[in-house]
């Protein structure tokens, strides 16, 4: 499956003729020149999925749950590249699938809280990956470093097709799924009661969080990856009023500040992953002091 | 009369809750013992008990969340989460009032999320769309619809948590704890919420409390929980402050008799302030 080309070739005509329009001097490129086309599009994908995925698990409480899915994938990679047998992608897929789901089991269990299940899954296969990349590792280091910080600017054709598939099943089922995982975020026990299959829901939401995660860390890195599924969700929540406003605001955020952050990083020439994780927290930032002003102008006396 | 198209599977008057010889553990301890309860459409039914009496407990087990060391559980003669009666109870818990504050859900959409089936999984049909509007109007959050449940007072969260139970169109809810954050104005009207739901529409419900005065005013049945059953009867029968000490095996500690003293150790506030309830009439 081609996916990925036929998007391009769709939209590629829109970009050309959007290009004009656009400001900035170097900032135009990425809209008038096809090399620049899939980086722009996987990012618009990604802000989009990773927008909605965030508002579910800022729910959760696993805001962290990119980054450390993202270090664990690290870690099967290196296992991956040292021992072979299948793409090293197969690796940090299957890895932080399972990792996804204990890590949920742990939480739910009320074993452990997800933050302390995130840190001990995170340093403990990163250390893994560290240990058998030195024992038996030899080259293959600088191709995980790659992966660690992985550049947007990069996309090669395969990796596009995979990450817009991965996006379109991703999004496709939280927009399924909408109604269900809110249930059994906010009451497990009632939803178990209705009849929904609650454990089956939860599973499938790790393996979804856990393709994501690892198909957008290969393309722009832990980094970026954590910065556009917590800051425009969180940001959608100082203004959303419900919480469909806060998924629909946390993906027009996440694009914005793609945007922004693109923008950016082709004016001043910096890494286009640093300047848009830069930007989601500043938007963050910005619209909590907005926010906490207003109120303080517009309502002195509330608390 | 605006019933939420309730398919009753009985007729009132009917058992629509069996429990027998029911003894459940928790991390292997015994919390409740033979436990035997017959509960028929229509009741509206209060547990008390002491904290750690196994309250909760009970029912979690007839929710079918803890599972039975000894005896059964039924309710409309099936086991707790088969499929015959998925949707037919309703689950109020205790939490509903504590709703960690970085959830933005509306009372709508929260009230919504009761309407979910297993056939509904992927989206709510437009006939919930219709119950959930009902269901708001008879809780009476109309003006709350789109307001964050996080921005409600502790009564109103309640009742949207009642309507979200309702909304899966239960015949029989439980509910744990319901009053606890209410202030006092708000929980006589949610007891006459719940009064009106058994009286005029069927409803079943079974309801745990520490408020035993509160509780006393409205429910038809009253259930002593203390690991047994230390009372079961209509609430009129309700023994007073000695005989309930009596049946729970708590002994005077002074001589006096018209000085009827409680143990601090055994102490619940509710029962201390039996005689001075400033509600009733």
């Amino acid at each position: 499956m081609d996916i990925g080309s036929w998007i391009i070739r769709q939209l590629s005509p829109i970009l050309k003729d959007l290009a004009p329009h656009v400001p900035g001097e170097f900032f135009p490129n990425y809209f008038l020149l096809e090399y620049f086309h899939r980086p722009l599009i996987a990012s618009f994908f990604v802000a989009l999925v990773a927008g909605f995925l965030g508002t579910f698990l800022l729910i959760r409480n696993l805001a962290l749950i990119g980054d450390g899915l993202a270090h664990v994938s690290f870690g099967a990679i290196a296992i991956g590249l040292v021992f072979g047998g299948m793409d090293a992608l197969w690796y940090a897929l299957i890895f932080s699938t399972i990792s996804a789901i204990l890590i949920d089991e742990l939480q739910t269990r009320k074993i452990l809280d997800g933050d302390a299940a995130i840190a001990i899954f995170m340093t403990g296969m990163l250390g893994l990956g560290l240990v058998i990349m030195r024992i038996w590792g030899g080259t293959a280091s600088r191709l995980v470093d790659g992966y660690l910080y992985g550049d947007l600017l990069l996309v090669d054709p395969q990796s596009f097709n995979i990450i817009v598939i991965v996006c379109i099943i991703g999004y496709l089922s939280m927009l399924f799924l909408y109604h269900s995982l809110l249930s059994i975020s906010i009451d497990p026990i009632a939803a178990k009661v209705q009849g929904l299959p609650v454990r089956l829901i939860r599973i499938y939401f790790s393996v979804i969080t856990a393709a994501i995660v690892v198909s957008m860390v290969q393309i722009v890195g832990a980094l970026l990856v954590t910065a556009l599924i917590v800051a425009p969700a969180a940001t959608a929540q100082l203004i959303g009023r419900s919480f469909r406003s806060c998924a629909i605001l946390s993906q027009i955020i996440g694009v914005i500040t793609v945007l922004l952050g693109l923008y950016f990083s082709a004016e001043h020439s910096t890494g286009s992953g640093s300047m848009i994780a830069l930007v989601a927290s500043c938007i963050f930032l910005l619209t909590a002091i907005l926010k906490f002003s207003k109120n303080l102008v517009l309502k002195p006396n509330e608390n | 009369m605006d019933t939420v198209q309730s398919v009753s599977i009985g007729n009132c008057g009917e058992e629509i809750l069996n429990v027998s010889n029911l003894s459940v553990f928790r991390s292997g301890s015994k919390v409740i013992e033979d436990i035997n309860i017959s509960i028929a459409c229509g009741e509206f039914v209060g547990i008390v008990g002491p904290n750690g009496g196994g309250k909760s407990t009970l029912i979690m087990t007839i929710l079918g969340v803890l599972k039975p060391k000894s005896g059964t559980v039924k309710i409309y003669n099936q086991w707790p989460l088969s499929k015959g009666i998925t949707g037919k109870v309703g689950w109020v818990p205790q939490t509903a009032s504590k709703l960690p504050t970085n959830v933005h859900i509306t009372v709508k959409e929260f009230i919504t999320l009761g309407t979910l089936k297993i056939k509904s999984l992927f989206y709510p049909l437009k006939k919930d769309r219709l119950t959930v509007k009902k269901i708001i109007e008879i809780v009476g959050l109309e003006e709350y619809t789109n307001t964050r449940i996080t921005h409600l007072s502790g009564g109103q969260r309640q009742r949207a948590a009642i309507g979200k139970a309702l909304a899966s169109d239960a015949d029989l809810i439980l509910m744990d704890e319901p009053m606890v954050g209410v202030d006092r104005e708000a929980r006589n009207s949610i007891m006459k919420l719940l009064d009106g739901l058994c009286h005029e529409q069927n409803k079943t419900i079974v309801m745990i409390s520490h408020d035993l005065t509160s509780i006393k005013q409205t429910v038809h049945r009253m259930i002593y929980l203390e690991e047994k059953i230390r009372f079961d009867g209509p609430t009129i029968d309700f023994p007073g402050l000695s005989e309930l000490a009596r049946l729970r095996g708590i002994e005077s500690t002074h001589e006096e008799t018209d000085f009827k003293p409680i143990k601090k150790s055994e102490n619940e506030a509710t029962i201390i302030l039996v005689p001075g309830s400033r509600e009733e009439e």
